[in-house]
């Protein structure tokens, strides 16, 4: 029989309630690992509740290590085996098996398990299964089912998996999706949000509270999503059962290893923040105090024993990542935060999310200056807001978690460490700092990324739509991080910072779309930016001003005939010459120049820009064109020539695909050209004396 | 003979061949600047009159790069990419051609320099240098063959290992042997172009094979020799690296002096190759032993007119 409770009226608006979310899907995990055939015997007990006001016939869950099941599976097909730059090699598959599904004290519903595939039709897809329930669930009821599965983790190599005696549990438990009802984001009437596993894919999830009963062997070292709150160990067969709780999350991932270096370090919010820190956030957002503080989080590093010596550098990112995020979009509202560094051979596991508890990743003697810990580590972290708090539908608009946390990290980042080098060593020697060569900031490292692939698809896109994966990783991070900053160099960067505060903070615990921030951007900055979005969000139209060409022509006396007190009086050719030469040595007399600008619209987009015409007397002309032609131009009759002309002085668009064409100057950059003939001489005539030792 | 006396003996020779290092220089360069000037005909009309190149000398931004690959559609890459293989092609036949002069007026120290000499040099080594250029592309692919044996050879072993660091204690142990073992096979064929020069011969093999066992069996001469190289090739790199760091070149005189500076390591670079062959040259002398004059036959000599027969005479007649 279902077991239904009514639930409290402040359900039914499905809107967090005081800091928390309220719980949609509660999971109560007990689960075993057995390190020899490397399998999880589980069992869940699932709550669920209808915060809508349809009646849900059936339910379906996600069955995500199904990806891993065999080369038929849509993850497979479509990743070839292969993502993030890791492969999978060998047989070891990975598979969950749903053993049994029943309503607590009800109905048997293992034999109304099918399998289907909404996205692709695969039918040898298993990563999604339906169940038709005996009765509908009515709105506003809950239902709780038990569910016994066994997980078979595969070799990792994309997220989740083993390697050795190193395992990442991700995706590996059955998991009910989402259900939407009408007008819960772009739904028009109630259905299941329930995507397959897909190789440009991450996840979607409710909020609920877990709690987990992980038992493995007693030498390993435990981490996982929330507080431990007990560790009870069985001395018969000589395991370890740990128990993790954590309340309003949207999923729950774990780790284990016999030799991690676990430690652990508080961010103590009163010290790591200052008040003039937290006065100037409040006043910038005109709110109170109280409401900037941040709270205090205890920090949890596993790290592998041969990067024992980065251990502090894991700390100072997160350190770094909690203030500013906290400081920016509202304070970390969980207890912990754990940070894992998997071992060497296992990097498929490493760079990945998961609510409290992220995975990062790094090298032997990683060079001081090389930032990719760093990096890593604050993007991973960056993802607790931005998916985890914010929790949009991954499948479906990754740009809302990836791009806006692209944005995020990189102004952390450039904010907190400042320029970066890459890893490039020459034995211990850090070549790149040796050498001198530019360092790169993350706005920078965007752009360039932005500019090296072509537009082929429009920001938003449901994952396993976009042309490639190359276009999928373009649009979802660094496209979306030089998007978002052109909406910043346009709003400007206090409006900017509360329009990010505003939408986290009115989307915290809940599930937005890309029109929700649309939303948010024209109230918050009280103009209406729907061109913006629809050319740069759901176009993918190319910003390309440039200056098309500039002429000073110095103004000769006129000739010809001129009408003058009723007669016509011919100025000649060599009357008007001589008038000119005269002119010239004239100290004290004006020349004039007819000064023509024109400025072209070469991409498709159309936005209004601004120019600055610069002259040789130093004065200034601005402009500002609204683009709505292909060009314009500008005409000043000075008493100087145009000395520079610059498109968009201040860089707002960073969108704009050129900034050598915004530029002109007068003057023929000489310096420029020499050295950098010079520089790429020598490095040719050092190549060809490294190929010629052997002539 | 130790080492310290062959470079020295090596840099008597060089010394004293300054403009053949000079003629060196040009072609280098002008091989360099096959290559170069293309890419700056992409360069120099997308920033000379553009107010971002300004800002790209002061800080150089990578994004500037795809910008540009973005803009001319990879028509730089397509354009200069065949450029710079052209360019390397005459370099690789041009030092060739070169390197049969060079090599004779080294080791032929008392010739005194005149360019009649240096191209004589060059017309008459280039087949047999060839040939020894392509013999050498099979030492070099047995050093290339080893590295990747041992790569191959220390995955396997590591299979699935968790931890990075034996890895790269084997990379750096590997890159060091590869620097060692292609160390070696450019001393043994400097070692074989000074052997076929002195000798006048044609059988490159031959001296390719030969001056790998020589330069071999004589490791305790050739091996300091070449250390002592090395180590002015890092002094001279390091101190190049250190000077041309410091110069912030944004005006015309601090460019004008980097590219000075630039210049004169290309120069020390050549110096340092016409001193290991100098060098191979001082231990080809003393080294390598000369084939033994035919002593002089000491006969008795008859009294008695000889006979005369049909052979004899004809060797008389020689």
């Amino acid at each position: 029989m279902i077991m239904r409770y009514l639930l409290p009226l402040l359900f039914s608006a499905g809107l967090c309630s005081g800091q928390f979310a309220t719980p949609i899907a509660s999971y109560d995990i007990k689960a075993i690992l057995d390190t020899k055939t490397h399998t999880i015997a589980g069992s869940e007990v699932l709550t669920w509740v209808n915060d809508s006001p349809d009646t849900v016939p059936a339910l379906q869950f996600h069955l995500y290590m199904n990806a891993f099941r065999n080369s038929q599976s849509t993850f497979f097909k479509e990743s070839g085996g292969q993502l993030r730059g890791d492969k999978f090699k060998g047989d070891e598959w990975g598979w969950v098996k749903v053993n049994s599904m029943k309503i607590e004290g009800g109905a048997d519903l293992t034999g109304a398990i099918k399998f289907i595939a909404p996205d692709d039709g695969n039918t040898e897809d298993r990563t999604v299964i339906e169940v038709t329930l005996p009765q509908p669930v009515k709105p506003h009821e809950s239902l709780r089912i038990a569910i016994d599965f066994t997980t078979k983790t595969p070799m990792v190599f994309a997220r989740t998996g083993f390697h050795g005696d190193f395992y990442l549990g991700g995706q590996w438990f059955p998991k009910i999706g989402v259900w939407e009802t009408a007008g819960f984001r772009y739904s028009s009437r109630g259905a299941w949000n329930c995507h397959q596993f897909h190789a440009n894919s991450e996840f979607f999830a409710n909020f609920g509270d877990y709690r987990v009963e992980l038992t493995v062997p007693s030498h390993m070292v435990v981490g996982a999503t929330g507080e431990q709150v007990r560790r009870a160990e069985n001395t018969l067969n000589n395991t370890t059962t740990y128990t993790f709780r954590q309340d309003s999350v949207t999923d729950f991932a774990w780790t284990v290893q016999p030799n991690y270096i676990r430690e652990e370090r508080m961010f103590a919010a009163d010290q790591e923040t200052t008040p003039e820190e937290i006065a100037a956030v409040a006043k910038l957002h005109n709110i109170p105090v109280q409401d900037v503080r941040l709270s205090d989080v205890k920090m949890i590093a596993m790290v592998q024993p041969e990067h024992r010596e980065q251990i502090e550098r894991h700390f100072t990112s997160l350190r770094t990542a909690l203030k500013w995020f906290g400081l920016w979009y509202g304070h970390y509202p969980y207890k912990t935060i754990t940070v894992v560094d998997p071992p060497y051979g296992a990097g498929g596991a490493g760079g990945m999310e998961y609510p409290t508890f992220i995975t990062a990743g790094t090298s032997w003697r990683l060079p001081k200056r090389a930032l990719t810990l760093e990096m890593v580590t604050v993007h991973e972290f960056g993802h607790q807001f931005w998916m985890q708090l914010v929790a949009n539908n991954e499948f479906e608009e990754s740009w809302l978690d990836e791009g806006f946390n692209t944005y995020s990290t990189g102004k952390v980042l450039d904010k907190a460490f400042g320029p970066s080098t890459l890893p490039v060593k020459l034995y211990d020697l850090d070549l790149w700092s040796f050498l001198k060569l530019p360092r790169f900031t993350q706005e920078s490292v965007d752009r360039t990324a932005y500019l090296s692939g072509p537009v082929e698809d429009d920001l938003v896109r449901r994952s396993w739509e976009y042309y490639s994966s190359a276009s999928y990783g373009l649009n979802s991070y660094m496209r979306t991080g030089v998007t978002l900053r052109t909406l910043e160099g346009l709003l400007g960067a206090g409006t900017m910072a509360r329009v990010m505060r505003a939408y986290h903070q009115r989307w915290r615990f809940r599930h937005p779309t890309s029109r929700d921030f649309q939303k948010v951007v024209n109230e918050v900055s009280g103009r209406n930016m729907d061109w913006f979005f629809d050319q740069f969000v759901f176009g993918n139209r190319l910003l390309d001003y440039a200056v098309g060409s500039v002429s000073s022509v110095r103004q000769r006396t006129p000739m010809g005939a001129f009408e003058k007190d009723g007669s016509m009086n011919v100025v000649t050719r060599k009357d008007a010459e001589e008038i000119d030469v005269k002119n010239e040595g004239n100290k004290s007399f004006k020349q004039q120049y007819l000064c023509t600008v024109k400025i072209q619209r070469r991409g498709d987009a159309v936005a209004p820009v601004e120019a600055v015409i610069h002259f040789s007397d130093g004065s200034t002309e601005k402009r500002t064109w609204d683009g709505s032609y292909r060009w314009v131009k500008y005409t000043f009759l000075r008493n100087a020539a145009v000395d520079w002309v610059q498109i968009d002085p201040e860089r707002k668009y960073q969108l704009d695909v050129s900034y050598a064409n915004n530029g002109w100057q007068s003057k023929y950059n000489i310096a420029l050209s020499t050295h950098w003939t010079g520089n790429f001489l020598f490095w040719f005539q050092n190549l060809l004396l490294w190929m010629t030792a052997i002539a | 003979m130790n080492p310290f006396h062959a470079i020295q003996g090596a840099m008597r020779r060089a010394l004293s061949r300054k403009r053949m290092i000079g003629l060196y220089w040009l072609f280098h360069t002008l091989c360099a600047a096959l290559a170069a000037v293309p890419l700056m005909g992409f360069i120099v009309p997308h920033l000379a009159r553009s107010r971002y190149g300004e800002e790209l000398l002061r800080q150089f931004d990578f994004m500037w790069i795809t910008e540009l690959l973005g803009i001319t559609r990879d028509s730089p890459l397509t354009v200069s990419g065949a450029a710079a293989a052209a360019a390397a092609c005459l370099a690789m036949l041009g030092s060739l051609f070169l390197a049969g002069g060079a090599v004779k007026l080294i080791v032929f120290e008392a010739v005194p320099y005149s360019p009649s000499e240096f191209w004589e040099g060059c017309g008459r080594c280039f087949w047999r240098l060839l040939r020894l250029m392509l013999y050498s592309l099979l030492f070099f692919g047995a050093v290339l063959l080893v590295d990747g044996l041992l790569n191959k050879g220390a995955r396997k072993l590591w299979g699935e290992g968790m931890v990075e660091e034996p890895l790269v204690l084997a990379l750096w142990f590997r890159q060091t042997l590869m620097v060692l073992l292609l160390g070696f096979v450019v001393t043994a064929m400097d070692f074989s172009k000074v052997r076929l020069v002195a000798d006048d011969s044609r059988r490159s093999l031959r001296a390719a094979f030969g001056s790998v066992r020589f330069v071999w069996a004589h490791m305790r001469f050739f091996f300091p020799a070449w250390l002592v190289l090395g180590a002015i090739w890092l002094l001279g790199t390091w101190l190049y690296v250190q000077v041309s760091k410091r110069i912030d070149a944004v005006t015309m005189p601090s460019i004008l002096f980097l590219i000075v500076l630039q210049q004169v390591y290309v120069v020390f670079r050549i110096a340092l190759r016409m001193l290991s062959w100098g060098t191979a040259a001082e231990f080809e002398q003393a080294l390598r032993p000369k084939p033994e004059e035919p002593a002089p036959v000491m006969a008795a000599v008859s009294t008695e007119p000889p006979s005369f027969e049909a052979s004899e005479a004809e060797d008389f007649s020689i």
